[in-house]
């Protein structure tokens, strides 16, 4: 393998490689703003100047490749002056807008700046003025005075989603990015463009002016919207003592995975998160006579229990029914399938999902569901839950509030009256809730851990993002509770007190989940 | 087809072009209707491209060439026959030529002369170039002011085409070339020649990143090869005459003459073939007449405005390519801008910063930003409203722009100030009112 | 753009368009076509060109207002194009380009009332031994003075 030596240190490279990118292997950062890995170099931002042994003048790390035994030098004073250099212009022509710009606090420039500029600017012309409110896309806005000139948005536009929707207008520092007359940046894929802008340029509307990124907190998380399971960064405000936290989550951003959303996640993903915190069902209650009594989960596990003996005493198991959907995990798809049907000898299973609808031909798919494809690898050949076949069931456990979301919530409501019991877990207040008798809160994929299995097949864990304010729990545990209520099995789950415990066992049994 | 509309006689133009001597390219510009093929034709026009069809192997041509040490004259002086020989044989794809027309480098107008005197010369090198390397379509990059110019080139290639010099089976070889003709459209930046490509493909001219090459990867991605256009017409004297005589005309490692384009405080402005290391006060004061009104030389800016500024002390230099680099300048195209002592420095340096300021493509940060700052800070000199520090400002200024651009306009910027800063510092201090 | 105009045009650029290996090439030598057709290419001719050449008209907009040459607002009868840089300069060029604004009574960038001249300055025309230059529309003019700028001004109606 070649190898090259970055301020002394030796680092194996493969053919091919940048600089740059050996350098980020090896930990060495060299300050970028045009260059993006998604990309084909630019070099236009000069900021990447590094020194190589040899050569007379300072090249750039991004597009210059490898070879055996080359030497450079990321600290020279050279290097060093140069970036000051390529920072100074780039601040001259900047308005001094980090008081009321998004981007303060993740913005290239200040980073920078703070880290190798320093300087007092000399500065005494006049800045060009240019448009700071530019409306570039549905939910975009452009500040022309903050923009750098990187390009990386007309790239994305020509590159990834091919839509070629701007261009950089004008000369020299006339120069500017712009759209065709007011034809708005229009694709599923626009708000990747304020995630990539480096500065605060070009900002979303969906986030200007909310908040301040150093209150957010940032954690990793699946997106749960469609099958994909696109990688995400969830930025949610935790709180502080004096500061009222106005919402929870404020922003989705996307997290890089090469297999499975490279740098990307669609807008319909990113601005999705409104169902993390809107309409959640929070309170576990019994609808008793009319009206509501809050209890606690032992509480129904006991009723919930007791009924299911009954049944079993009575060799009326039949008479029990269970509707699942497929935005549960991995772990608690097994659960229920080796607690109701194989612990319990079960058989009346049904799937509530939300409906399909148009994939986009990339990231999103038509499955609006996080786990289809974790459903059909555990097993379960489900039917669609049809509302005649819920008669003649005296318990019915519903997972998910998406029967509400099928045709003819009268008639279900007709259905549901003549069972006698009824257990909804549900992250979203919906119709249903007025049709159950137990209302039991759960969490949302991003408050959950477990693991989740994408159209791919790619098996995808994950841990909680976000903390679940609600009075339930999670399904995983609310099936284990249910299981030793039952006394299914005792060996077997008891010993399984968090996700991964089950996992393993999942990966025992099933060869899919082994990969 | 007159350029100049009513300015002098066709009389006096032959008279003044009688009195140079040795010329090898305008030897024939006094004779009426050399743009036409009959005339060109008789004046022994097309000779050279029968002879290097016919007689010689492609790589007999590209051998002579770089046996003749000729070197680029579009600025940059890269030997053509070793750019020729980077384009490789071997590969699946078509080779172009782009013949650099985009004459614009302020004071250089040696290629208008060329293409409007003697359009043939040009195709005929052409035809020679594309033949040694293997290329068989070629494009005219010109210009996009030449509007005249582009005619006549396109009527010369409808000749050509008439008569067998052009199209297929040139001369009933097997051997064909096409050539189009391009009208730029006001960007200097376009004669830089990536940027040249890409506004061939029909893009903005934004200079793309070196290494690929054109050679390797040029105009669609296939192998170029990009000649200024007195390049090129050097090729058929060359071919006819050999290498050795092409050394003769100029200098061993510097072969052929150079046609310098004297303009400014001069009292006769215009093109002077000599040969390269003819001495710079030679061409101005026994060629192009001295100065202006009997006026005091102040400073020559001799390969033009890309090129550093020279002082009077300093016109005693061979004009050829290493001296001048030995000098601190460049010979760059040729193009000589004569100052006299009445002239202000700061609107020289006016003028320049305004240009490059104009041209800037806007692509890379110290060029987009750095060239406009230093125009800002002249123009505020030139208001009377400078400020101590300021020549100061703009010298780190062009230092943070020499060598960190994309492409060489950041140096072309650069230098030239650096040296007018360096070489006229009191002149220009003096426009500072101090506190 | 009349129908007849625009049938015309697009046979045009289908010839130019094939002297090319792509047709995207053609750009440059179609916005020159259709400027001199128009007077100025406005976004109704980017639209045009755009379809014609099978390309997104922000593409064409990014060619347009990249080239001085490519005008975005017509402009008069007689464009008056004066050489600013360096050699027309140190000739006298500033101080003439003063009279044309005095005797026209108009600044750079603005059009005559009778909409005859429009007075722009621009950058090396390549006609430096011919100092002080301005082109007028595609025609060079050399060793300008007060005189002669009179009488070219004169022949032009």
């Amino acid at each position: 393998m070649p190898k090259i030596f970055i301020d002394g240190q030796a680092i194996e490279v493969e053919a091919g490689w940048t600089v740059l990118k050996a350098a980020e292997a090896a930990g060495v950062h060299i300050p970028h703003l045009c260059y993006h890995p998604a990309f084909a170099p630019e070099g236009s931002c000069r900021m990447c100047l590094v020194e190589i042994e040899g050569l007379p003048k300072l090249e750039l790390a991004c597009s210059t490749t490898v070879k055996d035994g080359l030497k450079v030098n990321t600290q020279s004073p050279k290097v060093v002056e140069a970036r000051k250099a390529v920072l100074e212009f780039l601040l001259a022509e900047h308005p001094l807008d980090c008081p009321i710009c998004d981007q303060a606090g993740e913005c290239k420039l200040q980073d920078y700046f703070e880290e190798y500029g320093l300087f007092r600017s000399q500065f005494k012309e006049t800045k060009e003025k240019r448009e700071k409110k530019l409306r570039l896309g549905r939910n975009l806005i452009l500040d022309r005075e903050r923009c750098i000139l990187c390009t990386r948005c007309v790239r994305f536009l020509n590159e990834i989603t091919k839509t070629k929707d701007a261009g950089v207008l004008n000369r020299g520092l006339r120069s500017e990015i712009g759209i065709f007359e007011s034809e708005l940046i229009d694709n599923n894929y626009s708000g990747n463009l304020a995630q990539i802008c480096p500065v605060g340029a070009i900002t979303d509307l969906d986030f200007r002016f909310k908040t301040r990124v150093w209150l957010l907190e940032s954690r990793e998380s699946i997106c749960g919207l469609c099958s994909r399971g696109c990688n995400i960064t969830i930025d949610s405000h935790p709180g502080h003592p004096r500061i009222p936290r106005v919402r929870r989550v404020y922003r989705i951003r996307a997290r890089e995975n090469p297999d499975v959303n490279s740098y990307w996640i669609c807008d319909y993903g990113r601005y999705g998160y409104a169902s993390l915190d809107e309409n959640r069902e929070d309170q576990l209650v019994w609808r008793k006579d009319g009206r509501l009594t809050r209890l606690s989960w032992d509480r129904v596990v006991q009723i919930l229990g007791q009924k299911v003996k009954s049944l079993t005493f009575h060799r009326r198991t039949d008479r029990i029914g269970i509707v699942l959907n497929s935005n549960l995990t991995n772990e608690e798809l097994f659960l229920a399938d080796r607690i109701f049907r194989k612990g319990l000898g079960l058989h009346k299973f049904w799937l509530a999902d939300p409906p399909q609808e148009k994939g986009d031909g990339w990231l999103l798919t038509p499955e609006r569901t996080a786990n289809r494809r974790g459903l059909q690898e555990i097993g379960w050949p489900l039917p669609a839950a049809e509302p005649r076949e819920l008669l003649g069931l005296d318990l019915l456990l519903i997972f998910g509030p998406y029967l509400a979301s099928g045709p003819g919530l009268a008639d279900l409501k007709s259905v549901l009256d003549k069972v006698e019991t009824k257990a909804l877990f549900t992250s979203h207040v919906s119709g249903l809730d007025g049709l159950v008798d137990f209302i039991i809160p759960v969490p949302v994929i991003a408050e959950k851990g477990g693991s989740l299995t994408n159209v791919d097949g790619r098996v995808q864990t994950f841990a909680p993002a976000l903390g679940f304010e609600g009075e339930g729990l999670p399904e995983w545990r609310a099936l284990l509770d249910l299981a030793r209520e039952l006394r299914v099995d005792s060996k077997y789950f008891w010993p399984m007190d968090t996700p991964r415990a089950v996992f393993l066992a999942l990966q025992r049994e099933i060869p899919f989940f082994r990969r | 087809m007159a350029f100049w509309t009513g300015t002098r006689s066709t009389g006096s133009w032959k008279a003044w072009y009688r009195t140079l001597n040795e010329k090898v390219l305008t030897r024939h510009f006094g004779v009426e209707g050399l743009h036409r093929i009959d005339i060109y034709l008789k004046y022994g026009g097309y000779g050279a491209a029968e002879k290097a069809l016919k007689k010689m192997t492609p790589s007999e041509v590209l051998e002579e060439v770089k046996k003749a040490n000729l070197r680029g004259r579009g600025g940059a002086g890269f030997p053509a026959g070793v750019k020729w020989g980077f384009v490789p044989q071997n590969i699946p794809k078509p080779r172009y030529l782009c013949v650099n027309a985009d004459e614009g480098e302020p004071g250089t107008f040696k290629d208008r002369y060329l293409m409007s005197h003697n359009p043939h010369l040009l195709l005929e090198g052409a035809i020679i170039a594309s033949y040694a390397v293997g290329i068989h379509s070629a494009f005219i990059y010109i210009h996009g002011e030449y509007e005249a110019i582009a005619l006549r080139l396109e009527e010369a290639i409808g000749e050509a085409l008439g008569k067998g010099y052009l199209g297929e089976k040139i001369l009933g070889t097997e051997f064909g070339l096409n050539v189009v003709v391009h009208r730029g459209a006001g960007a200097y930046i376009c004669g830089e020649e990536t940027a040249l490509l890409e506004s061939l493909e029909g893009k903005r001219g934004h200079p793309r990143l070196k290494p690929p090459f054109p050679a390797s990867v040029g105009l669609f991605g296939c192998p170029t090869v990009i000649n200024n256009v007195e390049t090129l017409s050097n090729i058929p004297f060359i071919i006819q005459n050999g290498a050795e005589w092409f050394i003769r005309q100029g200098l061993p490692k510097d072969g052929g003459t150079r046609i310098f384009g004297v303009s400014g405080q001069v009292s006769k402005p215009g093109i002077y073939e000599l040969p390269l290391g003819t001495r710079l006060r030679s061409i101005i004061f026994d060629h192009a007449g001295g100065m202006k009104d009997g006026k005091k030389l102040k400073a020559v800016i001799p390969g033009g405005m890309s090129a550093p500024i020279l002082t009077a002390d300093e016109i005693d230099l061979p004009m050829d390519f290493d001296s001048l680099v030995g000098a601190g300048s460049m010979l760059g195209s040729a193009a000589i801008i004569v100052i006299d002592e009445e002239t202000s420095i700061l609107d020289v340096l006016e003028a320049v910063a305004k240009f490059y300021s104009h041209e800037s493509c806007g692509q890379c940060t110290p060029c987009r930003i750095g060239t406009s700052w230093i125009n800002k800070i002249v123009r505020r000199l030139a208001a009377g409203q400078g400020e101590p520090g300021d020549i100061d400002t703009i010298v780190r200024l062009a230092s943070n722009i020499k060598g960190k651009t994309l492409c060489p306009l950041g140096d072309a910027a650069a230098l030239p100030i650096l040296s007018i800063c360096q070489k006229f510092r009191s002149e220009l201090e003096r426009y500072i009112p101090h506190a | 753009m009349s129908p007849e105009l625009s049938a015309v045009l697009r046979r045009k650029i289908d010839e130019i368009a094939a002297r090319y290996p792509k047709r995207e090439a053609a750009l440059l030598p179609i916005l020159h076509l259709v400027q001199r057709e128009v007077g100025f290419i406005s976004s109704d001719e980017e639209r045009f060109v755009a379809q014609a050449l099978g390309l997104k008209p922000i593409k064409v907009r990014e060619v347009v207002t990249f080239y001085t040459m490519l005008l975005r607002r017509p402009v008069g009868k007689y464009h008056l194009q004066v050489c600013s840089n360096l050699s027309c300069s140190l000739l006298g060029a500033g101080p003439l380009l003063d009279y044309l604004k005095q005797k026209l009574g108009i600044e750079v960038g603005e059009t005559t009332a009778d909409g005859r001249f429009t007075l722009s300055t621009v950058e090396c025309l390549g006609g430096c031994e011919q100092a002080p230059c301005m082109m007028v529309n595609s025609d060079y003019h050399g060793f300008l003075d007060r005189d002669k700028i009179d009488r070219i001004l004169e022949g032009l109606v």
